[in-house]
């Protein structure tokens, strides 16, 4: 895997209030992420000449970077809808970014993300309500099998079944994840989940409850790229992209690999090759949660627990906070809010800049940020390293 | 259950796939197969997956397999015409012949499956298109045949 430029950083990041963002379009949320952003990093808006963005999934779109650059009233000269799969996008617009700037496309180049998934939804639906097509709709629908959670119900079953491994495990993740949550003002979940909150719930698709699956959430993130003279110049706080690595292996579940051929692994060894970096040398860890499960294959994928001791890791207190690698220390998919994992990216670099307050994890110098879409059908992984002060 | 108490959406075949799904119409499974590498795979497509031939043919499978994961579903995510359905179980098997593939268990004992049963193909005919679901033999079973 090519290293990325290190002339080219994060620069800022923007977040929107989450949860139910009554009365506001995508485009909206999307601009208002882009504003936030903006006004993180001090810039005005002119300076901005590169836009990539992610189409909403439950209001999807055509064009929809030109759309939002019309609506902020830019005029940019590199724009880009990218679509790569649930949490993997953001990362690969930030990368797609990088490449623009450093082959002279675009100087300042926008990142974002956000839609009104939970207003948009009409009433009795049940989790996110996806009107565009995923491709494996003639091989799953004929067998009862619609969105995201019965696939990755099979994943789980079959990490049961292939490390004797239960239920404790996955609500080890889901209690985590909550307690994060609760010292991030800005997460749809306020109260603690307990062990008896978690099993008393109802099943959705066995081995996985309630609590093992994401939130249908509205908001917005985006973060800012730019070169890194340009940030020092401003004196702004950066964050540098030690490295971005993609492996895509299947797209329907009904073609799932067996966990240890999923492509995590070798999303992960890349991205650490890449940086010349071992996980040993990772502060914080901002996973992919879309479900409970993702979290323990991909905590195992990159090498920080034993395959089938991922939920021993979370339970001995290794993935809380001043554990040995705090994992979603903002809530994360779970209990924050589901943005497409562009909020994994925007903690990273508020971790890697100090500002994390309450959830501040300790000398947080450098962090993994991983993704992935379908039921781990395209992964990424992404190391992110803290900017020496200005 | 009657066929007619199973509800499915009914897959739109294409021309790749039309051999296939006519082919459960007559209650066969039949795999694509690919004539210079010998493999057979699954979902039907218009060229090998294994080795990019377009030489392709169509072989006929026993019709049995060996579950690999399995989820009992509680939630209609098709609204609530669909809660009749409730709950149900989605299997992945894989078959004698080497591909694994999705499908719904079937029968009264499918909310006992385990990983590692034995299943067979059970054609479940739904507004006129026999669907390749399939439920759970026991060995016995299986070694008397």
């Amino acid at each position: 895997m090519p290293p990325l430029s290190d002339k080219i950083v994060i620069a800022g990041i923007g977040e929107t209030p989450v949860g139910k963002l009554r009365g506001m379009s995508a485009v909206e949320i999307q601009a208002l992420a882009v504003h936030e952003a903006i006004a993180d990093a001090g810039l005005s808006l002119r300076e901005v000449d590169g836009l990539l963005n992610l189409d909403p999934y439950a209001t999807p779109n055509s064009m929809f970077a030109t759309t939002l650059a019309e609506y902020l009233g830019l005029q940019p000269r590199f724009v880009s809808t990218v679509d790569v799969g649930g949490t993997v996008t953001g990362m690969t617009m930030l990368q797609q970014a990088c490449w623009g700037i450093e082959a002279g496309h675009c100087e300042v180049a926008v990142c974002v993300y956000g839609e009104n998934a939970l207003s948009s939804r009409a009433e009795g639906v049940q989790g996110l309500h996806m009107h565009n097509l995923m491709g494996g709709e003639e091989w799953e629908e004929p067998f009862g099998v619609q969105g995201m959670v019965i696939p990755y119900a099979l994943l789980a079953q079959r990490y049961f079944d292939l490390y004797g491994a239960g239920p404790e495990d996955l609500a080890a993740v889901a209690m985590t994840t909550r307690a994060h949550a609760l010292l991030n003002d800005n997460a749809q979940m306020k109260k603690p989940l307990t062990r008896e909150d978690y099993f008393s719930a109802r099943e959705i698709a066995s081995p996985l409850r309630l609590f093992d699956c994401s939130l249908v959430s509205d908001g917005g993130g985006a973060l800012i790229v730019m070169r890194r003279d340009r940030a020092s110049k401003l004196g702004l706080r950066s964050v540098s992209i030690r490295s971005m690595a993609m492996k895509a292996t299947h797209n329907s579940v009904a073609l799932l690999p067996d966990i240890p051929d999923l492509g995590m692994q070798a999303a992960g060894e890349d991205a650490f090759a890449s940086a010349q970096l071992t996980p040993a040398e990772i502060d914080v860890a901002l996973l992919h949660d879309a479900f409970t499960i993702s979290v323990l294959v991909t905590i195992e994928a990159l090498g920080f627990a034993k395959p089938g001791q991922g939920g021993a890791f979370f339970r001995s207190g290794g993935a809380s906070l001043g554990g040995r690698l705090p994992v979603n220390p903002h809530g994360g998919l779970l209990s924050q809010a589901h943005i497409g994992g562009m909020l994994h990216i925007t903690e990273a670099v508020r971790q890697l800049r100090g500002g994390a307050g309450r959830r501040q994890v300790s000398k947080a110098r450098r962090a993994v940020v991983s993704g992935n879409g379908g039921v781990f059908s395209v992964c990424g992984v992404m190391i992110l390293e803290a900017d020496q002060d200005a | 259950m009657p066929d007619e108490w199973y509800k499915a959406m009914l897959p739109k075949p294409t021309r790749a796939s039309a051999p296939f799904w006519e082919a459960c119409d007559r209650e066969e499974l039949l795999l694509p197969s690919c004539r210079p590498c010998g493999r057979v795979f699954y979902y039907p497509r218009i060229a090998c997956p294994l080795c990019g031939s377009r030489d392709l043919g169509w072989r006929k499978t026993s019709g049995r397999g060996r579950v690999f994961s399995h989820s009992r579903v509680h939630v209609s995510f098709y609204g609530d015409s669909w809660k009749s359905q409730l709950p149900y179980t989605v299997i992945l098997v894989d078959l004698d012949e080497g591909p694994r593939m999705l499908s719904r268990l079937v029968g009264t004992d499918a909310g006992g499956v385990a990983s590692g049963d034995r299943v067979e193909v059970a054609f479940t005919e739904i507004e006129g298109r026999k669907l390749p679901f399939f439920k759970r033999i026991i060995p016995i079973q299986e070694d008397m045949q």
